[in-house]
């Protein structure tokens, strides 16, 4: 079987805090899978791993492996930008570049990637993207308009579709839902259901209903520590560590 | 300890004591400005703001000179201060080392408070003859047939005086600009970089989104650089004629008032003549820190 994501030891510092502990998982593909645990776990770290965000941070430091198509994205050789690309990445607050257009905020990608050939190539991505994210019919007469413009969970929308817009095959998405209202998050859960046939969803969640309601494998951390990982619903009815169970049925979190 | 319900009274009245007494003065500045250049304005009218004449032996006053210049040299030296002030920006939060960033900026601040009559000294006996042997004289040498560079330099002049302006705002302007791009929200910098940007791509993407504080530490600087007194009138020339290029002498209003206010009292009109200067350049610095307020506003109200 090949895998969408295979982790191999991976370990974290900020400074001299061990922040992410020697942590290994693989993650098959097309399918959602949900990294669960209460906050400060190092959820988001393990996300911003994957696609080398952490190097954002310059006190932050990386041990161990994390291969796509079987290559080690910290492998010397790798070209950094070329890593975020193989991802698209949606964050907690909806952070579309406000000042640029709902149009621009999708095609700024692909543009500067240079996966399109020409403006009728890049129409035609934008609107796709903007289709996949189910948000076409609420802004094709406003693409000209600032992303700033557009509601909360629109927004998010919107910045789904910019990642879709890189063509990636991995979408990591890090508490998508929390800046949202009910209504809105629901259409986000609607959303990746429908996007896992053709991509592998990585979520970071802090509730573990929702983990329970959309993914199909589920990884469990607990500071730091990964502690538990398997099929969501084995996960959740038979769970191996006395810890998961305490933190699903809300103990602790 | 918390105050009692009397001192809080007292606090608050002398609170407002100061707050009118400030804005009283502001009021009274601008009355008196009206009042006194009055005469001016009565007895030539529009003339003295579109004629060229300064004549105290006849009474003859017009401003146009004056005005030119202090329009001339300012807009050289936002010309000039402009990219500098965003390189220094950009520098100074994305590219120098963390450790001496600080140290940088402290130097950059230092600039900004720095009296305006050292830039003077040092722009008469050290950038004046550098600009004028290296960048006019050759300018005026190899392109003496484009209009702005027609005139035989001097070193004292007008481009000497943009240029000397455009050094003063500099660090005043970039620390604007610095100061927005820090406050640039981190998960927009996440969001560029996470679709595969490069450090110099953010960059960009980071100095659209802050276009409007850009805006407002330009018009700020641009405020600045017309009402500069010393230094301008140190390396300006100070003769009252038209400005037929970018090499000639001038004058500008704030180096006028400094160098006639001394015998102003001996003439009837000069004093009337030198507040409807003041009066002038009071209302277009007014006009540019509105603007500039405007675009702070903008980017207060994003944020």
């Amino acid at each position: 079987m090949s895998w969408a994501i295979e982790i191999n030891n991976l370990n974290v510092w900020y400074s001299d805090k061990h922040i992410l502990k020697d942590i290994s998982f693989k993650v098959p593909k097309n399918i959602i899978f949900a990294i669960m645990g209460p906050s400060g776990c190092g959820k988001s770290t393990l996300l911003r791993a994957m696609n080398r965000l952490l190097e954002l941070n310059p006190n932050a430091k990386v041990k161990g492996q994390v291969k796509i198509n079987g290559i080690d994205v910290y492998n010397d050789n790798v070209d950094i930008t070329w890593v975020r690309r193989q991802f698209g990445m949606v964050f907690q607050i909806p952070n579309p570049f406000p000042h640029l257009s709902v149009y621009d905020n999708v095609a700024l990608g692909p543009k500067l990637n240079g996966l399109v050939k020409n403006k009728k190539q890049l129409d035609e991505l934008v609107k796709h993207a903007l289709q996949q994210a189910y948000l076409w019919d609420e802004v094709k007469n406003d693409l000209k308009k600032p992303a700033s413009m557009l509601s909360g969970g629109q927004q998010q929308r919107l910045c789904i579709a910019r990642a879709l817009a890189l063509k990636p095959k991995i979408i990591l998405m890090d508490e998508p839902t929390a800046n949202l209202d009910p209504v809105a998050s629901s259409k986000i859960e609607e959303l990746m259901l429908e996007l896992k046939e053709n991509y592998t969803i990585i979520i970071v969640t802090h509730n573990s209903q929702q983990a329970a309601r959309i993914s199909d494998y589920v990884a469990f951390l607990y500071m730091g520590k990964l502690v538990e990982v398997g099929e969501t619903s084995t996960v959740f009815t038979k769970p191996r560590h006395e810890l998961t169970e305490k933190y699903v049925v809300g103990k602790i979190g | 300890m918390r105050w009692s319900v009397k001192g809080m009274k007292v606090f608050y009245a002398v609170l407002i004591f100061f707050t009118f007494t400030s804005l009283i003065i502001i009021a009274g500045i601008a009355v008196s400005l009206i009042t006194v250049s009055s005469p001016i304005f009565m007895k030539y009218g529009l003339d003295f703001v579109l004629k060229s004449v300064w004549n105290p032996v006849t009474e003859d006053y017009g401003i146009l000179p004056a005005l030119l210049g202090t329009l001339m040299t300012s807009t050289i030296a936002i010309l000039i201060a402009t990219p500098l002030a965003i390189s220094l920006a950009v520098f100074s939060s994305e590219i120098i080392p963390q450790r001496f960033r600080s140290f940088m900026n402290s130097i950059s601040d230092l600039m900004a408070s720095l009296p305006s009559v050292i830039y003077g000294l040092w722009g008469l006996y050290v950038l004046a003859p550098i600009l004028h042997n290296y960048i006019m004289l050759p300018l005026h040498n190899y392109l003496g047939f484009i209009p702005l560079f027609s005139t035989k330099p001097t070193p004292t002049n007008l481009f000497t005086a943009g240029v000397l302006l455009a050094i003063m705002i500099v660090p005043f302007a970039s620390s604007i600009v610095r100061e927005a791009y820090a406050a640039a929200p981190y998960n927009l910098k996440e969001a560029a970089y996470s679709i595969g940007m490069t450090k110099w791509e953010v960059t960009k993407i980071t100095l659209g989104y802050i276009k409007s504080a850009i805006f407002a530490g330009l018009f700020l600087a641009l405020g600045r650089a017309m009402g500069e007194t010393v230094a301008v009138a140190m390396v300006v020339g100070n003769v009252p004629n038209i400005p037929k290029s970018l090499f000639d002498v001038g004058y500008t209003i704030s180096s006028l008032i400094a160098n006639q206010f001394p015998n102003a009292q001996a003439y009837e009109y000069m004093v009337p003549a030198l507040y409807g200067g003041a009066t002038l350049l009071f209302l277009v610095g007014l006009i540019m820190n509105l603007v500039g307020l405007y675009f702070v506003r903008k980017v207060m109200i994003k944020s």
